[in-house]
């Protein structure tokens, strides 16, 4: 059967024409046509030659504009003329594949062409320093790189220097041209290397393979036109500048020989005066302001003459035109465009120091005053324009810092926060198309591979290399990091950078973000070799490479610290003790000894949970030196999996739920109270598993299971133990809450107060059991709890005891002196109970605010009550009552005492003037007397200056004076009673929210301190360890000790400026 | 190791040092030192040497009492009068917690936030003090009247005079220990003299002060004379001030300078002086630190009472001093209230801060006083909106007290230990019967 001949559009669609139609008028043009319908050339060859490329319609629209440009040159002989063009494009050689590969893969470099359409000749040769080297050294695949290399840089060199008129052998090239020529003709000469580059990378039979090959390439040629660019500002000196030497210190990519197609190009400059005979003895001039803070080396310093200085002085002044203009050069745009950006931000004090230094202020700043990301940016250095003898003298003298770097004092917190930087994935615009930014993206490589540098390159020289993937290769191949995971990640790097490479190429510009556009997609699609489904294939495999390095902190940073302490493979990972120690020392660790006998024991044998650990541990290794305590986190881990580790649920937890594993690991490093309450109680670890179990619940559901219990349990001591532990699951889930960020101050002070009356109204249930049974029959009484204080206020904290009232009321006919016996049988069995020494949390139940104190009966009928307020109460007894709220017993009874109390607290007409006085003379009175002897004031945050009692007693004060007109201050919450009075204008706004300020922070400060040591204290730490934790558990970054004692006492010095006014009056 | 410290073992070696002096600042200002064999040298760089800091006023609240002191090794100098060989050498030093961080309480890292703010901004800030001081001869008795070595005046030349010598051995050894000084003369009163150090950064600065305070003390005392920085010893002569003079730069390039401008001052420096008049009676305190400051302050003389500034106008508290053309690198002002008994570390940070504010704040100078201020009515300076600085260091500490500029430049911690000893040096000196009052009131009343 005869096929159907097939229509010339089809074909064309078939090839991978995205517009046949366009494709088929473009292939008519006569420029075309002159080439291929003449000499019998198969159109069909060539045709076949631009469906292979990348994009063919840009390649094939790219390639009529280059023959049409040549209309207009009459001469078409030559190497580089039109003719041999058109041979090219007949003959099909590798010289065709390349100019199409490049036409179709960069509109950039197409214009280019158009522009200058003799540059194509570039791409006759297939590797300019091929015919260099000696045939032997050649293999199938291309020049030796290592001999190639300094070839290569010497070519580009050459070549570039040439451009711009300048003698490529002189010791201090200049250029032959002015600015504004030189800096087109560089560009047109750094193009043509552009394009020999991109030819040679898109024609690679193995891009991947060749990537370090071209980004290496691309870096010499970046450094050449620096070269170019410095002969072009020597040329631009005025006359009579003083001489210098200057080197250029390449960093960064540019550093590393592992530059982009378009990026910045990172600098710095050294300069010296020429006659200078030991550049590293000249201390730098003492009258100078950049050298006067580095004289101390006196003997040093007094060498330097007078005519040294002026001599340097001037040197600078020269250093600084040169590096100036240099800059111009390279970023200017021309009608030629523009190459790079030429960045010295990297340089000693950044963009505020001088753009010049000589090369002992670089030595002495680095020394002083550098930070440790700073060391990490010279990792790079290299000479790489400019006089190389003073760049290498620059180097010398630098690169030993560098790998001091890890004994700095701050190492370990800068390795963190850097290692932060990494992880927190700078919020950039676009952040998900980020190729370099994002998750996963190429800065994550590149920062892991230079930390883990920094960590062991101090002791092993082997490490010390500038280039990203060759520091990975040595890093293995020492056994830092395993080779399975070296390899992926050395695979994930190239073929992400090659992404990256061929997303620059189509507009040369710098551009790190996956476009979104699908014939965007499909060119660079194709250009991987994707032809049958581009846009997702390409898609995919981005997404696949960005997975596999999210997962690199786990795979280079922990994974070979398990392998050590387990000793599990043998020839992947050989860490050494030391090593491991060196670096879990780095992640914070403060006893790497002890953490890898945990690592051991949790990892050892065969069980599912051993494997799971394995498999985990990683991770969580991460997260716990994330917390302000990891040795803690990792001990309390394996306690917690010693007693679960068993259970089916908690396993399958830890294995699919990554969100529960690591905010345990968070909560265990962070809190030793909740990492023992956890310990005592294993199964609350479920609840991390659960979002929805992580919101307090509210009081009537507490309540609601108190209740539920009461009806289970006739057993008074069972339902006690019930009650209880009710109550340590609801503070388990405030806590855990509270540290995820999940409930702030207000609704922790709110759970943990219902969690109490809870636990009260099930104790006051339990107690009458016991005594009815002893006393048999009904009770002849009925009882009231009523709430005092922080109890009162629902404002309690993990470490608060509940202040009550305890009230009762016989029942009618009841004999008043049996009731009273039988209430105080209940509410002493109520306050013993709660106080039982056994599994679960005790609460400490205080009456201590009865009348006449510990000196009263420990409760009181109401009508005792009645008549002891109405003949004896003190003012610090109806202050006391402001924030009292019946919880528990009897709701009637509760209500009567209410309305018993309201006339104290809310005097009609205020307080009298005495009374105020009284209050006042006791407040002062309490400052000099109940705090314990031999604190510190400042740091007490209950009775302290500025303080909790400060503010609370300033509020109740209010209260006590303006609740009988203001109804708002009818509350028992200290916030909600400060706004009421700011409602009511009694305290101006500004004074409340200091006063507000004081009292959170000194409620949160109070929380933090019990969550951190699982014991209360009412002081600010006194060691700075113990007041990180805090800091962190408080909500500021790791390290922050003195940021939160400087914070806490800026404020609550205020408001106790606030309170000697508002109310001291 | 790095080779300021290897500079340091190598010279100790070389020069046969028997002891360093370690040399630290209490909040007060004054000098305390710790004496460490060479050998010990090392281990101090790395990890620093323990000492109980609540011995120390104002460093460490008693719970965390051990601290560390860390040598500066930029700071190494042979002391010169203990001999060429076989002497001793000093460094400062930072003083650190046990676990490594900078002491808040250390007046040098006080010192150094307030420079790393400054530095935030790119800009590095020098100063350039002209310490006055007085010599009296040794030997006199409490209560009895100090005697002055001299009866000459401003720079007048003493044959065979002892401040003559005395000078001379003071600059020899300051030169020797890499102090430069430009200036040195005899000042208005009876054995006073005046000796200007060479403009430096801050921090060197203080550190200078603190040697220029031991050196001239020690001088003095090999001489048979004693040297006091005392702000007023005598009623009838001119008080010991320590006027300095400030400038910001912006890399190389001197921040204050404006050609063009009027008296060439650049904007930044115009904030800077509004901020620090704005903010001067507030630092006063600290400036100014001890009852005799006052007596001084408000005792004539050239001594800034009022809070103005003017160009070349000895009677303002700044003064921004004559121009010299084609010196744009050395455009400054002069802070003129200073007095040389301060903690210069406090002082420094205190009067960068306040400048800083005023650039931060963009704060407009207002006109500068042209007029000798202290001629001037009462009602005059009112109307020209001129204040006077605090008349006493009670009045001082309660500007303070509110000061938030104060707190937080100091931090909190040594805001609050300065104010307690302030207001018990003052509830001190509230409780003496001066010879003035039984002159005046016994037979009287």
């Amino acid at each position: 059967m005869r096929s159907r001949p097939e229509s010339v559009a089809g074909r064309l669609a078939r090839l991978g024409f995205a517009d046949p139609v366009r494709a088929e008028e473009l292939l008519a043009d006569p420029v075309l046509t002159e080439v291929v319908g003449q000499d019998g050339v198969p159109a069909g060859e060539l045709l076949a030659a631009l469906g292979a490329v990348a994009d063919p319609d840009l390649a094939l629209l790219a390639l009529v504009r280059l023959l049409e440009a040549f209309t207009a040159d009459p001469d078409a002989s030559g190497e580089d003329g039109r003719d041999r063009l058109r041979r090219v494009l007949r003959d099909g050689d590798e010289t065709r594949d390349r100019l199409l590969a490049v036409l179709g893969t960069s509109a950039a470099l197409g214009e280019f062409l158009e522009r200058h359409p003799r540059q194509w000749a570039v791409l006759l040769d297939p590797d300019p320093v091929a015919a260099e080297v000696l045939p032997a050294t050649a293999t199938g695949s291309g020049v030796d790189p290592v001999l190639r290399r300094p070839l290569v840089a010497a070519r580009m060199r050459t070549e570039l220097l040439r451009a711009v008129g300048a003698d490529p052998h002189a010791p201090e090239p200049v250029a032959a041209t002015d600015l504004a020529q030189g800096a087109d003709a560089l560009r047109v000469a750094y193009r043509r290397q552009l394009l020999a580059i991109a030819g040679r990378d898109l024609t690679a039979a193995d891009p991947f393979a060749a990537m370090p090959e071209i980004t290496a390439d691309l870096s010499d040629l970046a450094t050449a036109a620096l070269e170019a660019g410095l002969a072009i500002a020597r040329a631009e000196l005025p006359d009579g500048a003083a001489p210098c030497r200057i080197a250029v210190i390449g960093l960064g990519k540019c550093g590393g020989h592992e530059l982009n197609y378009v990026s910045d190009v990172d600098v710095v400059y050294v300069v010296e005066p020429p006659v200078a005979a030991d550049a590293g003895a000249a201390a730098g001039d003492p009258g100078s302001p950049a050298a006067g803070a580095v004289t101390g080396a006196g003997a040093e310093a007094e060498a330097s003459a007078a005519t040294g200085d002026d001599a340097e002085a001037a040197a600078l002044r020269t250093g600084t035109r040169l590096a100036a203009c240099l800059a111009k050069v390279c970023s200017a745009a021309t009608a030629e465009g523009t190459l790079w950006p030429v960045d010295a931000g990297l340089r000693p004090e950044g963009r505020s120091g001088p753009l010049v230094r000589t090369l002992a202020s670089h030595v002495s700043y680095y020394e002083r005053w550098a930070a440790t990301w700073e060391f990490q940016a010279l990792l790079k250095a290299r000479p790489v324009a400019g006089d190389l003898a003073l760049g290498r003298a620059y180097l010398d003298a630098i690169r030993p810092m560098v790998w001091r770097a890890a004994e700095r004092e701050n190492f370990v917190q800068d390795v963190q926060a850097m290692r932060r930087r990494v992880e927190e994935h700078v919020p950039a615009r676009d952040a998900e198309r980020q190729l370099k930014l994002g998750p996963g993206g190429l800065r994550d490589v590149e920062f892991s591979v230079q930390l883990l540098q920094l960590v062991h390159g101090r002791a092993d020289p082997q490490l010390r290399r500038a280039n990203t993937l060759e520091a990975l290769e040595a890093l293995s191949g020492s056994g830092y990091v395993g080779r399975d995971d070296a390899a992926e990640m050395d695979r994930a790097y190239r073929e992400l950078r090659t992404l990256e490479h061929r997303i620059q190429l189509f507009r040369l510009r710098r551009t790190h973000l996956v476009p979104d556009s699908a014939p965007e997609l499909r060119r660079i699609g194709r250009s991987f070799g994707f032809l049958s489904a581009p846009e997702k294939e390409i898609t995919a495999l981005w997404r696949d490479r960005s997975r596999a390095v999210r997962k690199l902190h786990e795979k280079l940073f922990y994974r070979p610290l398990l392998a050590a302490a387990a000793e599990l493979t043998t020839d992947e990972v050989r860490l050494t003790p030391e090593a491991a120690h060196a670096r879990l020392a780095a992640l914070g660790y403060r006893d790497p000894e002890g953490a890898m006998r945990h690592l051991a024991t949790l990892t050892a044998g065969l069980s599912r949970r051993a494997s799971i650990q394995r498999q985990l541990l990683p991770v969580m290794l991460g997260w716990f030196a994330d917390g302000a305590d990891p040795d803690a986190g990792l001990l309390a881990f394996r306690r917690v999996s010693d007693e679960l580790g068993a259970t089916h649920w908690y396993l399958k937890m830890l294995r699919d739920s990554r969100a529960a594993a690591e905010r345990m690991a968070y909560v265990l490093s962070c809190s030793r109270y909740v990492a023992e309450l956890i310990e005592h109680a294993p199964e609350t670890v479920a609840m991390l598993g659960d979002d929805a179990e992580l919101v307090p619940r509210a009081r009537a559901a507490v309540l609601a299971s108190v209740t539920s219990a009461i009806t289970r349990h006739d057993e008074p001591e069972a339902l006690l133990w019930a009650v209880r532990a009710l109550r340590r699951r609801e503070i388990v889930r405030t806590a855990i809450a509270d540290l995820a960020g999940l409930a702030g101050l207000d609704e922790v002070g709110r759970a943990l107060s219902d969690a109490a009356v809870a636990t009260i109204a099930g104790g006051l249930q339990a107690a009458r059991h016991t005594v009815t049974r002893r006393h048999g029959g009904e009770l002849p009484t009925r009882f009231a709890v009523v709430a005092m204080g922080r109890l009162g206020g629902g404002e309690q904290g993990y470490g608060s005891d509940a202040d009550v009232l305890f009230v009762h009321d016989p029942l009618p006919g009841a004999e008043e002196r049996q009731a009273q016996e039988t209430a105080m049988a209940v509410f002493s069995e109520l306050r013993r109970l709660l106080a039982l020494q056994g599994p679960e949390p005790p609460l400490d139940v205080d009456p201590d605010l009865r009348p006449e104190g510990r000196n009263g009966p420990l409760t009181r009928t109401i009508d005792s009550y009645a008549r002891y307020y109405e003949r004896w109460s003190e003012p610090w007894e109806a202050q006391a009552l402001v924030r009292a709220v019946p919880v528990a017993g009897d709701a009637e009874l509760g209500e009567r005492f209410v309305q018993l109390v309201d006339p104290l607290r809310r005097p009609a007409g205020g307080l009298s003037e005495a009374d105020v006085r009284e209050i006042r003379r006791i407040k002062a009175r309490v400052e000099s007397e109940r705090l314990p002897k031999g604190v510190d004031p400042r740091r007490h945050v209950k009775l302290g200056p500025g303080a909790l009692a400060d503010v609370e007693w300033t509020v109740q004060l209010l209260q006590l004076r303006h609740a009988h007109e203001v109804p708002g201050l009818r509350t028992t919450s200290t916030v909600a009673a400060l706004h009421a009075a700011v409602a009511a204008d009694l305290v101006t706004p500004g004074d409340a929210a200091v006063m507000e300020a004081a009292w959170r922070l000194a409620s949160r400060v109070r929380n933090a301190i019990f969550l951190w040591r699982g014991r209360a204290s009412d002081q600010l730490p006194g060691t700075v360890r113990d007041l990180n934790g805090v800091a962190r558990i408080v909500g500021h970054p790791p390290g922050s000790a003195a940021r939160l004692e400087e914070e806490y006492r800026r404020v609550t010095r205020r408001a106790r400026a606030v309170v000697e006014r508002v109310f001291y009056g | 190791m790095d080779r300021q410290q290897e500079f340091v073992l190598r010279t100790m070696e070389e020069r046969d040092i028997r002891f360093v002096r370690l040399w630290f600042t209490d909040v007060l200002g004054f000098l305390k030192s710790v004496a460490v064999a060479p050998a010990e040298l090392e281990g101090a760089f790395a990890e620093g040497i323990g000492f109980d800091g609540s011995a120390i006023e104002g460093l460490a609240r008693v719970f965390e009492a051990d601290m560390l002191v860390r040598p500066d090794p930029s700071t190494f100098q042979v002391l010169p009068w203990r001999g060429e060989h076989q002497g001793t050498a000093r460094m400062f030093c930072d003083i650190l917690t046990p676990d490594g961080e900078p002491a808040l309480a250390d007046p040098r890292y006080v010192l150094k936030r307030a420079l790393a703010r400054a530095a935030g901004h790119g800009l590095t800030f020098y100063t350039h003090p002209e310490i006055e001081f007085y010599l009296v001869k040794d030997g006199f008795a409490p209560g009895a009247e100090p005697e002055p070595v001299d009866n000459a005046g401003y720079f007048d030349h003493v044959a065979r005079g002892t401040t003559h010598d005395f000078r001379r051995a003071a600059i020899t050894f300051l030169e020797s220990m890499g102090i430069s000084v430009e200036f040195s003369h005899h000042e208005g009163g009876p054995g006073q003299n005046e000796i200007d150090l060479r403009y430096a950064d801050a921090l060197t600065t203080a550190d200078n002060i603190m040697t220029f305070r031991s050196v001239v003390k020690e001088v003095a005392l090999e001489q048979g004379t004693y040297a006091t920085f005392m702000p007023k010893p005598f009623p009838e002569h001119p008080g010991s001030g320590m006027h300095t003079h400030l400038s910001l730069f912006e890399g190389d390039r001197n921040a204050f300078h404006e050609a063009g401008a009027q008296y060439q001052l650049s904007k930044i420096a115009r904030q800077f002086i509004a901020g620090l008049l704005t903010y001067s009676s507030e630092i006063t305190a600290v400036t100014n630190q001890w009852v005799n400051s006052y007596k001084r302050l408000w005792g004539g003389g050239e001594a800034p009472s009022y809070i103005c500034w003017g160009h070349n106008n000895r009677s303002a508290l700044i003064r921004v001093p004559m121009y010299k053309p084609d010196k744009g690198n050395s455009t400054r002002i002069e802070y003129r209230a200073i007095d040389p008994a301060c903690n210069p570390y406090l002082s420094f940070a205190l009067m960068l801060a306040a400048g800083l504010r005023g650039i931060e704040d963009s704060l407009e100078l207002p006109d500068g006083a042209e007029d000798d201020v202290w001629s001037l009515t009462d009602a005059e300076r009112r109307a020209m909106g001129i204040k006077p600085l605090p008349a006493s260091l009670d009045e001082a500490i309660r500007v303070m007290e509110a000061s938030e500029l104060v707190a937080e430049t100091l931090g909190e911690g040594v805001f609050d230990f300065f104010l307690r000893n302030k207001r018990s040096e003052w509830a001190e000196y509230r409780r003496q019967v001066t010879p003035f009052e039984l002159d005046r009131y016994l037979t009287m009343l």
